[in-house]
């Protein structure tokens, strides 16, 4: 046990390292600290109330009072921007945690088990795949109706195949070492190996997984809420502001144009942190990049 | 589904015979000098959205109306006053009682295929909507038995007075008049058959439909040879190609922009004050929204002018009753003023607080969706908090239906006479009175207006009952909204209809 953490430590001081020499990694990292800041203290932080409608105050351009100008209903865009941070992370945690559990104890199951389990399990995960990602989850918001909570299983169950996968495609490897026939040999039962022996061993390639998940999720989150059917109004999410900003590009560039630069900026955090780490964790692994280029 | 789509599109249209009334101008720019087939040109004209099909009695969508106002004919037709005019009837007269209506036909008028239309069509058309119970059954409330005396000669006799009966018989194309063979074999859905000025020519779902001169029209023959209808969802894209030429014409423009569109000389744009309004309903059968207090104090906590603003950019004026300001039957009455005190005073009488109310809106009225935010943010001033529920339209209605809302935003399109304004809304007994609302003084007075006689009395009942809808708060009424529609330089002829017909038979295009 204390070589195993001994050799946690060492790998995540060894990441850290490599993160700091990365610039593009480095960038990405505060830009995700920034995020994350802003996610958790948006209300506290935000200038002022993001359901404060003043329509005298209606579609102002950038100024001092307002750096972002303010929407159609005389909202301030900055607060806006600010408040909606916190759907956008709270979604993506959640979904890709969803898919990472769920996900990752099916192909782990799979691959340890093989034989019919394997089969059953994966194929339906073949046929969850077949779906192009966004169609998958407008179809899943229009069974179980618009808003946050039903955003995050859509998006969720939109992700798990991919971590299946990934999680099974280690386990088939690890469960063939030395190690795991060792503890099989003491008579170790099937969970203590899947959790101590296997899971551990397959970890990296998850955890690069997870980080650029994370970027398509709130990507996904976004597309929904565009549609109407993630954050309903007038709570504010980047992808809904988006959307009401198009009937105004012409006039008033800044409503689309903030919560379009935060969906940039933060699928292109998440992409880069993500990056680095599979540089750093998993160099070999190519399933990752492929896989996340077929989501796309 | 049908119910309210079909209020909301319903009486938007209307008629056909105004040719002779209102559009007699119509320069039609005659290039080649001559009339030879093929120079008047086909106008593209862009509709926010694709008709669910072309029965003009089974449809209930506004968009269905754009097209089936120039392809059907009415016995009468509203003027640009919105005053009935003979339509495919010549004249008519009425029975010493008011029970026995008798309207002579127009000599020698046919349908698009040159078959006749006779008295036994008009008799089929009614019978077809009352026998099967279709939307506009209702405005045959008091129609005991239609019979063709000859076939020029209908015979309409009615239980009771009914002094709104032409308006009921043309206010628009919901009540047309349509071929039997056409209406059995089905094609009536995709390829109607009508009257009208233009016929169906072909259908493409998703895609277009196209109209062509209906070369057997009763009246002057219309300028263009037909009309291409395109389905153009988003206002910034249909202006765009209004713009670039693709378009001759639309009415899906970006609210936001028709201010200044209007300044500009290119494209024409024209907004004139619509008979449509918009209001807020609570659901009387749920707590605590039966309290009158409770339902006054959110008509006080509102603002008007900034829901208006917001919703409509200014192309909308604010009123506290239905009927807007142009209408003969108009009632000045504006007893609520934004006043958050008297509605928090209200509300501790009515013994509510921290009230959470729920407020149902749909995405094919995104105005819902924009007013219900500056709605939210007025009540919570004082103390209410808002749940904004934003569905889509076919379950927004079947949530209406079932009366699962605390409250709902939506409007009335098209409407003409004051029966049509508050009759199935707020009678105990109405089709539309899904917030069950039930005033014993409102329900003998609407029945009693609806057989007044006497204009004046008429005219005074309606404005008790007026008085007393908004007393009681049973809609919450916000504003009556312009309509606005763009066309290119090339069009000539074409006039905005405060009913929202949209008429295309005196327009010509230049080339």
């Amino acid at each position: 046990m204390s070589e195993q953490t001994i050799n946690h430590e060492g790998q995540l001081r060894r990441v850290l390292a490599a993160l700091r020499r990365d610039p593009l990694a480095l960038t990405g990292s505060l830009v995700l600290v920034v995020l994350v800041v802003v996610g958790v203290g948006g209300s506290w932080l935000a200038p002022s109330g993001i359901n404060e409608v003043n329509v005298d105050q209606m579609l102002q351009p950038p100024s001092w009072a307002h750096p972002f100008g303010t929407d159609e209903l005389g909202r301030d865009v900055l607060s806006r921007v600010m408040v909606a941070a916190r759907v956008s992370l709270q979604v993506g945690l959640v979904s890709v945690g969803i898919a990472l559990v769920v996900g990752a104890t099916l192909g782990l199951f799979a691959g340890y088990y093989r034989g019919w389990l394997d089969n059953v399990l994966m194929r339906c995960m073949d046929v969850l795949f077949a779906f192009p990602v966004l169609l998958l989850a407008v179809a899943i918001v229009a069974v179980l109706g618009p808003g946050l909570v039903t955003a995050m299983v859509a998006i969720g169950v939109v992700y798990t195949p991919i971590f299946a996968r990934v999680t099974r495609a280690g386990v088939l490897s690890v469960r063939e070492q030395v190690f795991v026939r060792a503890a099989v040999s003491v008579g170790a039962s099937d969970l203590r190996i899947m959790r101590r022996h296997v899971l551990p061993n397959i970890a990296a390639p998850l955890i690069v997984q997870t980080s650029l998940s994370l970027a398509f999720a709130i990507l996904s989150e976004a597309a929904l809420s565009f549609l109407g059917l993630g954050v309903q109004p007038p709570d504010p999410a980047w992808g809904r502001m988006l959307f009401d900003g198009r009937g105004f590009v012409t006039d008033a560039w800044w409503l689309g144009f903030f919560p379009g630069a935060a969906i940039f900026l933060t699928v292109l955090a998440f992409n880069l942190v993500g990056d680095a780490l599979r540089d750093v964790l998993d160099p070999r692994q190519l399933t990752v990049s492929e896989a996340r280029r077929s989501t796309a | 589904m049908s119910r309210t789509r079909f209020r909301l599109a319903g009486a938007t249209i209307a008629l056909m015979l105004a040719a002779a009334a209102g559009c007699s101008g119509g320069e039609g720019v005659d290039v080649d000098g001559n009339d030879t087939a093929g120079a008047g040109g086909v106008l593209n004209a862009a509709i926010g959205g694709e008709p669910d099909q072309l029965d003009p009695h089974k449809t209930s969508a506004y968009y269905s109306f754009q097209v089936l106002e120039n392809v059907f004919d009415t016995l009468v037709e509203p003027d640009a006053n919105l005053e009935m005019k003979p339509s495919l009837a010549t004249e008519w007269t009425t029975s010493e009682d008011q029970l026995t209506w008798t309207f002579t036909l127009r000599e020698g008028v046919k349908f698009s295929d040159g078959s006749p239309l006779t008295a036994e069509d008009v008799v089929y058309s009614y019978n077809r909507i009352i026998d099967e119970k279709l939307n506009n059954a209702y405005k045959f409330g008091t129609v005991k038995s239609i019979e063709a005396t000859d076939p020029k000669t209908v015979v309409v006799t009615l239980n009771a007075p009914t002094p709104n009966l032409l308006a009921n018989l043309g206010g628009f194309k919901g009540v047309a008049i349509v071929q039997k063979a056409n209406v059995e074999s089905g094609e009536i859905t995709t390829k109607p058959v009508g009257s009208g000025p233009f016929a169906v020519e072909n259908y493409s779902s998703g895609d277009s439909i196209r109209l062509v001169r209906n070369d057997n029209y009763w009246g002057e023959k219309p300028k263009l040879d037909g009309v291409r209808y395109t389905f153009v969802s988003d206002p910034t894209v249909a202006l765009q190609n209004l713009r670039g030429g693709e378009v001759h014409w639309t009415d899906n423009l970006p609210p936001q922009q028709v201010p200044a569109l209007l300044d500009g000389d290119d494209p024409t744009v024209q907004s004139v004050p619509s008979t449509d309004y918009w209001y807020l309903a609570l659901n009387q059968a749920r707590k605590p929204y039966d309290d009158v207090n409770v339902r006054r104090a959110i008509a006080f906590a509102l603002d008007r002018e900034a829901i208006t603003k917001a919703a409509k950019f200014g192309l909308a004026t604010v009123n506290q009753t239905a009927i807007p300001q142009n209408s003969a039957f108009y009632y000045e009455y504006a007893p609520y003023t934004h006043d958050v005190n008297q509605a928090k005073q209200l509300l501790d009488q009515a013994g509510v607080n921290g009230l959470t109310m729920d407020l149902m809106v749909t995405n094919e009225y995104p105005e819902t969706v924009t007013a219900a935010q500056v709605i939210a943010s007025q009540l919570e001033a004082v103390g209410i908090t808002v749940e904004i529920r934003t569905l889509d339209f076919a379950q927004w209605l079947d949530e209406q239906g079932a009366g699962k809302f605390d409250s709902f935003m939506l409007g009335w399109l098209g409407n003409i006479d004051p029966d049509e304004f508050y009759y199935a809304q707020h009678h105990s007994d109405g089709t539309f009175n899904f917030h069950e609302y039930a005033n014993p003084n409102v329900d003998r007075l609407l029945d009693q207006a609806r057989t007044e006689t006497d204009q004046a009395a008429r005219k005074q009942q309606y404005e008790q009952v007026a008085k007393q809808i908004v007393d009681d708060a049973s809609y919450i009424y916000l504003y009556n909204p312009d309509v606005a529609q763009g066309w290119s330089k090339q069009v000539s002829g074409y006039e905005v209809r405060t009913d929202r017909a949209i008429r295309f038979r005196d327009v010509a295009l230049a080339r």
